[in-house]
């Protein structure tokens, strides 16, 4: 018997619609159906939160809280508590971009989704530091300590803001070492914002162990990063930072660093960056 | 015999007569003593009241009382008691005793401020409560011609060294009568001079202000006149206006009517193309070109101020 060649050009022109027959027929019965498209409403609320977060990544908070405004009610027409709740949480982060901590601390509360919990606590513990009331962060990063561990998503996060709550406490050594932990864990991770805030705990615990060299280096790290990232109040920040980490050796430079700070904070009427900047400058002119 | 018996007649009538006379004459001489007894108050009803002061100095035994002027009683005794102060009793008239008071004050007076001293009793305003026999009373004594001077003396001489000062200002060649009244004459004169500048300087503003309101008067006459042309313009020109207006009006009635469905419509075409472009989306081979909309994520940031750097104190 002989088998059919294949290869033949005669063969396959002759054998061609067949082929293609038994191709489509082939590609039909081994593919799934197609899923059904979302609905009209799934697709609004999610090109509206969609667009609300590109307003946040642009530093746009009011345009970001409108557009998670508009997501929280098309997802509350929807039923759908796990996105409700996502977006309570989104608008919290809005409001404390904005400075309406005590609100930002309300709206927290009312997230009550179990998948949101670790994040919901997180989220409280920050703004509980934002309004300096440690003992309450304290309290909220240890009961997430014993649940939150390193494979958890937020371990990250939650060393950065136990080594803020240690910093705000002057316990300086239990600082650097959250701090530490948490470069450890993010380097990994493309988390360029909490890497950042990682180095500049990093510089202010070693500043606050009078270490100016290592702090200095920690400092510049985070500069480098934020830089990249392109925000304004954290480079200024990070230059006011600078300068306090050079007052003790050399002034001159101390100085050039305030006065780099104060420039970007004219730049983006950052008012509380430009009265340190200011204050700072003066302190240290002879 | 006969003589002696008519001897003996007489002899009793004259014994008779004698022993009336002297009866009579008894009689007489009781009531004298009687009415000198009564003039001299033995019969009289009295009360007691009493002082203690200091001194017994002008005031003795028998002394008059008085109250309002008239003697109600006298002084009856002064005693010197064991403390050294002086007790002195009085009695008074009881028919008097109605106008003593328990807060009366009996002071000491000299007649005249040179006379005799009398105790005049002064009632208190308590009219109602009547002082008791034999109560004590509070004492004092009226000012004497000495005590008078030594008032007046302690207010004259203050008084005579302003005077000495004064008349010692008065008569200083530098800051006396003289030079005040040197130095009043130079004022008046200059006082002078500078009224008679000040009402030359006064009519020469009175008659600038003349001349300024001569030509305000010009000026609002201009102004009359501006106004009137403007009167007579204001009616052509509100016409216009108000055609304006209608036309307006209908353009804004008539884009009322418009307007809606034009923008309804663009809605619906917006909607159309979305709906169209979410479909596209969703078809090969373009759905696999175009992301997927999925659920959008904050980017993670625990501290968005750089809060952490303000924790180095």
């Amino acid at each position: 018997m002989q088998y059919p060649n294949f290869l033949d050009v005669g063969f396959l022109s002759r054998g061609r619609p067949a082929l293609l027959l038994c191709t489509l027929l082939l590609g039909a019965c081994t593919s799934t159906p197609a899923p059904a498209p979302p609905s009209h409403l799934h697709v609004l609320a999610m090109e509206a939160q969609a667009d609300a977060v590109r307003h946040y990544a642009r530093g746009d908070y009011a345009g970001a809280m409108r557009g998670f405004t508009q997501t929280l009610r098309l997802q509350q027409s929807l039923d759908n508590t796990a996105e409700v709740a996502r977006n309570q949480l989104n608008l919290a982060r809005c409001e404390l971009a904005l400075g309406k901590t005590e609100a930002a601390l309300q709206r927290t509360s009312l997230v009550s989704e179990p998948r949101l919990q670790t994040e919901s606590k997180l989220f409280q513990a920050q703004v509980n530091l934002t309004l300096g009331r440690i003992k309450p962060a304290q309290t909220l990063l240890s009961q997430l300590d014993a649940v939150c561990k390193d494979d958890c998503t937020y371990r990250g996060s939650l060393h950065l803001l136990q080594a803020r709550a240690a910093l705000l406490d002057k316990q300086a050594p239990e600082a650097l070492a959250h701090a530490e932990n948490a470069l450890r864990l993010l380097l990994d991770k493309h988390e360029e914002h909490e890497t950042a805030n990682a180095w500049r705990l990093m510089a202010a615990a070693q500043l606050a162990l009078s270490d100016p060299i290592k702090a200095l280096g920690a400092a510049q790290a985070a500069l480098t990063i934020d830089r990249q990232l392109g925000l304004p109040e954290k480079i200024a920040r990070d230059w006011l930072l600078i300068g306090d980490i050079q007052r003790s050796d050399n002034a001159s430079q101390a100085l050039e660093s305030y006065a780099r700070a104060l420039a970007v904070a004219q730049a983006t009427s950052l008012t509380e960056v430009i009265k340190t900047a200011t204050q700072a400058i003066k302190e240290n002119t002879p | 015999m006969s003589i002696l018996i008519e001897q003996d007649a007489d002899a009793a009538a004259l014994r008779r007569g004698t022993r009336q006379f002297l009866l009579a004459g008894a009689m007489v001489a009781i009531l004298i003593v009687a009415a000198i007894l009564v003039r001299q108050g033995l019969f009289r009803q009295t009360a007691s009241l009493g002082f203690i002061t200091d001194t017994a100095q002008d005031i003795n035994k028998g002394q008059s009382v008085k109250i309002a002027g008239f003697r109600v009683g006298s002084v009856d005794s002064v005693v010197l008691r064991p403390d050294g102060t002086v007790q002195v009793g009085l009695e008074i008239d009881a028919s008097h005793m109605r106008f003593v008071t328990r807060d009366a004050v009996i002071e000491l007076r000299k007649e005249g401020l040179i006379g005799s001293a009398t105790l005049e009793i002064i009632p208190g305003t308590d009219k109602t409560r009547l002082a008791a026999d034999e109560a004590t009373l509070t004492f004092s004594r009226a000012d004497g011609l000495s005590a008078l001077a030594s008032n007046l003396r302690d207010k004259i001489v203050p008084i005579l060294a302003d005077i000495k000062t004064i008349t010692g200002t008065l008569a200083d060649p530098q800051l006396g009568l003289s030079s005040t009244l040197a130095k009043a004459h130079e004022a008046t004169t200059s006082l002078n001079a500078l009224l008679l500048t000040g009402k030359q300087q006064a009519s020469d503003v009175g008659s600038a202000a003349t001349r300024v309101l001569g030509k305000a008067n010009a000026d609002l006459g201009q102004v009359g006149r501006t106004l009137d042309t403007v009167n007579g313009a204001l009616p052509v020109l509100l016409d216009k206006t108000q055609r304006i207006m209608g036309h307006v009006e209908t353009i804004t009635a008539e884009a009322e009517t418009a307007v809606p469905p034009a923008v309804r419509d663009g809605s619906a075409v917006v909607t159309d193309v979305r709906e169209i472009i979410s479909g596209a989306k969703t078809a090969w081979p373009i759905r696999s070109l175009v992301a997927p909309p999925g659920t959008a994520k904050l980017v993670t940031d625990s501290d968005p101020h750089a809060e952490g750097a303000r924790a180095v104190p």
